[in-house]
C-alpha cells in the first residue's frame, strides 16, 4: 500500500478519507449486520467522537495523544446513555427512538454557536504534519483502522460475538436458555459507539474540520446504505460498501450536481436485485452453498 | 479476502483513469467555490458573471503573459462541508493558481485557513466577516468587499444621529451574523455611550418561519432593531418583515437591505423605510464610469448589475493586473504586486491595503423607497461614507491578529 | 444566551396563537405519516420530501396565470392530489412489490425514494427558492392586543380542525377507514375474510401522501419554497408521530400540539436555544412513556 508515492494529492486525501469511513461503516455494522439492531442514528456516535477531539485539541491545552484517547470513550459514554434509554424497545420503536435522542444531541450542537461553534463548525483544527498532511493522514489512517478492523474481527468471533449474533436470530430462545439480550445489546451498542467515535477522530485528522452535519440523521442512513451496498452478513461489506459510495460520490459530484439522485436510484436497484450486497453476490457466485439468513 | 481486494483495485485504477483531469495547456487555472443555490445566488451570479466577463475579453486579446484563463466553479450550497471539499478538490487536483469565493463567512474563513496552509492566494468575494483580514487574516487572503468592521462603522455613525436609545439584536447564527452585529453595536456604543442593549434572538441559517421571532421582538418594545442576517435570510427576512408589518411597528437597520440583489427578488412587495448600507448602486452615483459599467454588464447579461458584479470587476482586475505588473506566474511575486495597487472601478478609485489586504470600498448609507419608474425599491437619502474613513487602523489589526 | 424582557401575558398569548398555527402543519403532515406507520408499519422517510413537492406544486399553479385568488384554492386542491398520484404510482409501481422483505429494507426503500424526489426537485425547478404570496384577503395581519397576527395563521387555526375531523370521519365512520383500522392490528385476519390487503395498503399509502402534500400546500404562502425544506419536516414529523403514539393520529394532534408550543414559546423565552425544547419534552415523554402517549396500534 504504497500509494502515496505514486498518486497525486487528492486521491491520498480520499483514501484517507476512506479508511475512516471504513471503519465507522464496520462499526454499524457490529450491531447492525451482526446484532440484527436497527441502528438507525449510528452518525450522532461518530460525530460526537469527532467534535469531542476537535474541542479537546482547540480549547483543552494538552497534548494531541491525549485526545485520540479520549474520544472514543466520549461516544462510547453517549453510546451507554442513550442505550441505556433504548434498550428496552426493539426494532423499529429502538431505531426511531435513537434518532430522536440522537438528534437532540445534534440539535445542541448545532445551536449551541459559543461552545461548539454552531452552524459554522470548527476548523483549522491543529494536527501536527506528520499525521495531518495528506499522506500522513494516509498512513495513521490506514494503520489506526487496520488495527481497529483486526479488533472488531476478533470481537465478533469471540464468545460474545456468538451469543449477539445468536440474539440477532432468535432472541426468543436466547432469553430462554439465560442470555441476558438487553444487557448484550447494550455492551454491542457501547462498542460500537467506540469505534465509531475513533472514525470521528479519524476524520479530524484528514480534514482538519468538523460541522454539525456530521450527526445528521441523513449521514446515518448513508451509513446504513453502505453497510447494505456491500453486504451485511460479511465481515467486511461494510468497509467495501463505504469504499464505493465515497469514490462515487467524489466523482460524480465533480461531473453534476445531481448525485443524490443516482444515490437514490442506485439504492432502489440494491434494494430489488441485490440484497446481500455486491461482496455477498460475489460470495454466493464463489461458493454456492446455503447463505445463512438473518 | 482475495476478490475483496480485487474489486477494489480496479474500481479504483478505472476511476483514477477516468477522471484524470483534462490538461489544458498551462493555463491560468481560477477556482470558485461560492453558493449558487437558492436565495445566496441572487447575489453571487453576479459576481461570477462579471468576472467571466472580464476574462472573456482577456482570452479574446490572447491571454494574459501568453496563457490563457481557465474558471472553475464550484457550488458550496452555502454549506460549509460541501465548500471545504470543493476547495479541497480544486487545490489538489485541479492545482488552481488563485481561489476566490465565498458568500458564507464560515466557509471563507475555513477555506482561508486551507489557502494559507497551502500557499494559494484566495480573494474573498462577498464574505464580510471581519476577521477575514482582522483576527484570522495572513499573506494568501485578500478581501475585495467591505468587512463589517467597516459596514458596522458606517452604519453606527448614521444610527448614532438617530434618537434610538433601546435597541435589539436579532440575526443569524453564524459568523457573518455574529460579526456584523458586533461591528454595528461596537462601534455605535462608542459614539453613543447611552444607547441600551434589550437582548438578543439568534436564529438558524435559513430559518422557514420568522413570525415568532418578530412577535418575540415585538413583545420587548425596542426603540430599534439591528438585524443581522446574512447571504441566505435577508431576503426571506425582509419578506416576512413585510407581511407582518414588522417594518411599520419598529424601525430596523439591516446591512446590504439596500442593494439591488436583496430588493429585486422582492419586487414591490419589499418593505419601506428600512435603513440600509451597501457599496454598490447601479443608478449612483452617477458617473461615466458607472454608466459604461452598467451598459457593458447589461448587453451581456440582460438584467443590471448589482453589487456582485462591482466585487467580480475588481476581483479580475486585481489578479490580473497583479500578474501583468509581476511579469510572470509566481505567487510570493504576485502578493507583492497586489498589495497597495490601485484599480479603477464603477465606485471610484479602489485600493487594496498593503498591510491587512482588505481593499477600501466607499459605503453608501440609505433607506428603503418605492420610487416611480421601478418595479422595485431602491435607496434613498444615500449619504456616502469614503472608505478610508471607516477602514479600522493598523493598530487595531495588529491587535486583533495579536502581532 | 439572553433571556427575553417583558414577558406579557399578551406576548404569551401571541406566541400560543403563532405556535397553533404551526401546529396545524405539523399536525396535518404528521397524521400522514403515522397513518402509514400504523397500517403499513413503515416509517415512509420521503413524507418529507413529499411535502416539499406538494409546495413547489402549489406554487406553479397558483402562479400559473398570474398570482390571484382563484388560482391559489385551486392550487390547493390539484396540489395535494398531483403529490398522491405521484406515491400512488410509487406504490404500485414499486413499493408494493417489496411488502414481504423486512422493514429495514422498506425503510430505506422510502429513503431512496426521497432522494429521488429531492433531485427531480432540483431538476425541475432549479434549485432558486420560490416566494408565494397568499390571495389578497389573506394578506396582511390582525391586530392582537397590539401584536400582528398574520390572517394567514388565522386560516391555518380553522383549517387544522376542519382536517382533523375529516381524518376522525374518514378512519372512524367509513367502511374503508374501518378496515384500515382492522389490518393495523391484524394484517393476516383480515387478509383471511378475503379483503384484499394489498389495496388497502396502497389506500392508506395514498392518503397519507396526500396529507403530506396538503402540509406543504398550506405551508407555501408562509415560508420559503427551498430545498431542504423536506429535511426539516421529517424529522419534526417523526418525533411528533413518536411522542404521540405509532398509528395514533390523535396522538399526532397531542405531538404537534406540544411540539408547535414548545417551540414558538421557547422563542419568546430563550430565542438561542429555541430549537432544544421541542426536542427536550420529546425526550421526557420518551424517558416515562417509551410507546408514546396515546396507544399506539402496535
Amino acid at each position: 500500500m504504497l500509494l502515496p508515492q505514486f498518486l497525486p494529492r487528492f486521491y491520498i486525501y480520499l483514501f484517507a478519507m476512506i479508511f475512516a469511513i471504513c471503519l465507522l461503516a464496520t462499526s454499524l455494522n457490529m450491531v447492525l449486520g451482526f446484532g440484527g439492531m436497527y441502528q438507525f442514528h449510528h452518525a450522532v456516535f461518530y460525530g460526537f467522537g469527532a467534535y469531542a477531539f476537535a474541542l479537546f485539541v482547540t480549547k483543552s491545552g494538552l497534548p494531541l495523544w491525549i485526545g485520540y484517547m479520549i474520544a472514543p470513550f466520549c461516544s462510547a459514554f453517549l453510546g451507554l446513555v442513550l442505550g441505556l434509554i433504548t434498550v428496552r424497545l426493539t426494532k423499529l420503536y429502538f431505531g426511531m427512538l435513537q434518532i430522536s435522542l440522537g438528534s437532540l444531541v445534534w440539535a445542541i450542537t448545532y445551536r449551541w454557536y459559543s461552545f461548539t461553534g454552531g452552524d459554522d463548525g470548527i476548523h483549522g483544527i491543529p494536527v501536527p504534519d506528520l499525521i495531518g498532511s495528506s499522506s500522513g493522514a494516509y498512513y495513521f489512517n490506514l494503520i489506526v483502522t487496520a488495527a481497529c478492523l483486526f479488533l472488531m474481527y476478533m470481537i465478533v468471533n469471540s464468545p460474545f460475538g456468538r451469543t449477539f449474533q445468536g440474539i440477532r436470530d432468535n432472541p426468543e430462545r436466547c432469553e430462554a436458555v439465560g442470555v441476558n439480550v438487553q444487557k448484550q445489546q447494550l455492551v454491542g451498542l457501547i462498542i460500537a459507539a467506540f469505534f465509531a467515535g475513533v472514525a470521528g477522530t479519524l476524520f479530524v485528522t484528514v480534514e482538519g474540520s468538523v460541522f454539525p452535519d456530521l450527526m445528521f440523521w441523513t449521514l446515518s442512513l448513508e451509513i446504513l446504505i453502505m453497510c447494505l451496498l456491500g453486504g451485511w452478513f460479511i465481515f467486511m461489506g461494510p468497509a467495501l460498501g463505504a469504499a464505493i459510495i465515497i469514490t462515487l460520490r467524489t466523482f460524480v459530484g465533480i461531473y453534476t450536481e445531481y448525485w443524490t439522485l443516482i444515490l437514490g436510484i442506485v439504492l432502489m436497484l440494491l434494494i430489488f436485485f441485490l440484497p446481500e450486497g455486491v461482496l455477498g453476490l460475489f460470495l454466493k457466485k464463489a461458493s454456492p452453498a446455503e447463505k445463512k439468513e438473518g | 479476502m482475495k476478490t475483496f481486494t480485487w474489486i477494489c483495485v480496479t474500481l479504483a485504477m478505472a476511476l483514477v483513469l477516468i477522471t484524470a483531469p483534462a490538461q489544458a495547456a498551462k493555463a491560468i487555472k481560477i477556482g470558485i467555490v461560492d453558493c449558487y443555490s437558492g436565495p445566496p445566488a441572487a447575489y453571487t451570479n453576479d459576481v461570477r458573471d462579471a468576472f467571466k466577463l472580464e476574462v472573456d475579453k482577456i482570452n479574446a486579446a490572447g491571454g494574459i503573459l501568453g496563457r490563457k484563463i481557465e474558471v472553475l466553479t464550484r457550488d458550496s450550497k452555502f454549506k460549509v462541508d460541501l465548500g471545504l471539499s470543493a476547495a479541497k478538490e480544486l487545490i489538489y487536483r485541479e492545482n488552481v493558481d488563485i481561489m476566490m469565493g465565498t458568500i458564507n463567512s464560515a466557509l471563507a474563513l475555513a477555506i482561508s485557513d486551507m489557502c494559507k496552509k497551502e500557499k494559494v492566494p484566495f480573494f474573498v468575494t462577498f464574505s464580510k466577516s471581519a476577521k477575514i483580514t482582522g483576527a484570522k487574516g495572513h499573506r494568501y487572503v485578500f478581501s475585495i468587499t467591505e468587512n463589517t468592521a467597516l459596514a458596522g462603522k458606517a452604519a453606527a455613525a448614521g444610527l448614532a444621529k438617530k434618537p434610538y436609545k433601546k435597541y435589539w439584536i436579532a440575526g443569524d447564527d453564524y459568523e457573518y451574523g455574529h460579526a456584523i452585529a458586533d461591528g454595528v453595536w461596537d462601534n455605535l456604543k462608542k459614539l453613543r455611550p447611552d444607547v441600551e442593549l434589550l437582548g438578543q434572538s439568534w436564529w438558524k441559517v435559513g430559518e422557514p418561519d420568522f413570525t415568532p421571532y418578530i412577535t418575540a421582538i415585538l413583545s420587548a418594545k425596542p426603540d430599534a432593531v439591528i438585524v443581522a442576517t446574512g447571504g441566505r435570510d435577508c431576503v426571506p427576512f425582509l419578506k416576512a418583515a413585510k407581511a407582518t408589518g414588522f417594518n411599520e411597528r419598529v424601525p430596523f437597520f439591516m446591512h446590504t437591505a439596500t442593494e439591488l440583489a436583496t430588493l429585486k427578488p422582492l419586487g414591490l412587495d419589499a418593505p419601506e423605510n428600512v435603513l440600509g448600507t451597501s457599496n454598490y448602486f447601479f443608478y449612483y452615483p452617477e458617473t461615466d464610469a458607472n454608466k459604461s459599467f452598467v451598459k457593458k454588464f447589461e448587453t451581456a447579461y440582460s438584467r443590471k448589475p448589482a453589487v456582485g458584479a462591482v466585487y467580480g470587476l475588481l476581483a479580475a482586475k486585481f489578479i490580473f493586473g497583479a500578474y501583468k505588473k509581476a511579469g510572470k506566474v509566481d505567487t510570493e511575486k504576485f502578493i507583492d504586486n497586489v498589495e497597495g495597487m490601485s484599480v479603477d472601478s464603477p465606485v471610484g478609485k479602489v485600493t487594496m491595503r498593503a498591510y491587512d489586504h482588505q481593499a477600501m470600498l466607499p459605503m453608501f448609507m440609505g433607506v428603503t423607497k418605492k420610487v416611480a419608474g421601478y418595479d422595485f425599491l431602491i435607496a434613498t437619502d444615500i449619504v456616502t461614507v469614503p472608505g478610508k474613513d471607516v477602514m479600522p487602523s493598523i493598530e487595531e489589526i495588529k491587535k486583533a491578529r495579536k502581532q | 444566551m439572553e433571556f427575553a424582557a417583558n414577558i406579557t401575558l399578551s406576548a404569551l398569548l401571541q406566541q400560543v396563537l403563532v405556535g397553533l398555527s404551526r401546529t396545524t402543519i405539523l399536525f396535518i403532515v404528521a397524521s400522514g405519516l403515522s397513518l402509514i406507520l400504523g397500517v403499513l408499519r413503515i416509517p415512509n422517510v420521503a413524507h418529507g420530501s413529499l411535502y416539499m413537492i406538494g409546495a413547489f406544486l402549489t406554487y406553479t399553479f397558483a402562479t400559473l396565470v398570474g398570482q390571484s385568488a382563484l388560482w391559489f384554492w385551486l392550487a390547493l386542491i390539484v396540489a395535494p392530489l398531483g403529490v398522491a398520484l405521484l406515491s400512488f404510482v410509487f406504490e404500485r409501481g414499486l413499493f408494493c412489490h417489496l411488502y414481504e422483505r423486512e422493514h429495514m429494507m422498506l425503510l430505506l426503500f422510502t429513503f431512496a425514494f426521497s432522494l429521488v424526489i429531492g433531485d427531480m426537485v432540483k431538476l425541475i425547478w432549479g434549485s432558486d427558492y420560490r416566494s408565494l404570496t397568499a390571495p389578497l384577503f389573506l394578506q396582511g395581519s390582525f391586530s392582537i392586543s397590539g401584536f400582528p397576527f398574520p390572517r394567514y395563521n388565522l386560516f391555518l387555526l380553522i383549517v387544522g380542525p376542519l382536517v382533523a375531523a375529516g381524518l376522525w370521519f374518514l378512519t372512524n365512520k367509513t367502511k374503508i377507514g374501518k378496515i384500515a383500522r382492522a389490518a393495523a392490528v391484524d394484517r393476516e385476519m383480515v387478509g383471511a375474510i378475503g379483503i384484499n390487503v394489498s389495496w388497502i395498503f396502497a389506500a392508506v399509502f395514498v392518503i397519507g401522501c396526500y396529507l403530506a402534500g396538503l402540509g406543504g400546500a398550506l405551508v407555501a404562502p408562509t415560508q420559503n419554497i427551498t430545498q431542504g425544506m423536506d429535511h426539516a419536516i421529517i424529522i419534526e414529523a417523526f418525533l411528533i408521530v413518536i411522542i404521540g403514539g405509532l398509528g395514533n393520529i390523535w396522538g399526532a394532534l397531542l405531538g404537534a400540539l406540544i411540539f408547535g408550543l414548545t417551540d414558538s414559546i421557547g422563542i419568546l423565552v430563550l430565542p438561542q436555544f429555541a430549537i432544544v425544547f421541542p426536542y427536550m419534552a420529546v425526550v421526557i415523554v420518551l424517558t416515562f412513556r417509551p410507546k408514546g402517549l396515546l396507544k399506539s396500534t402496535w
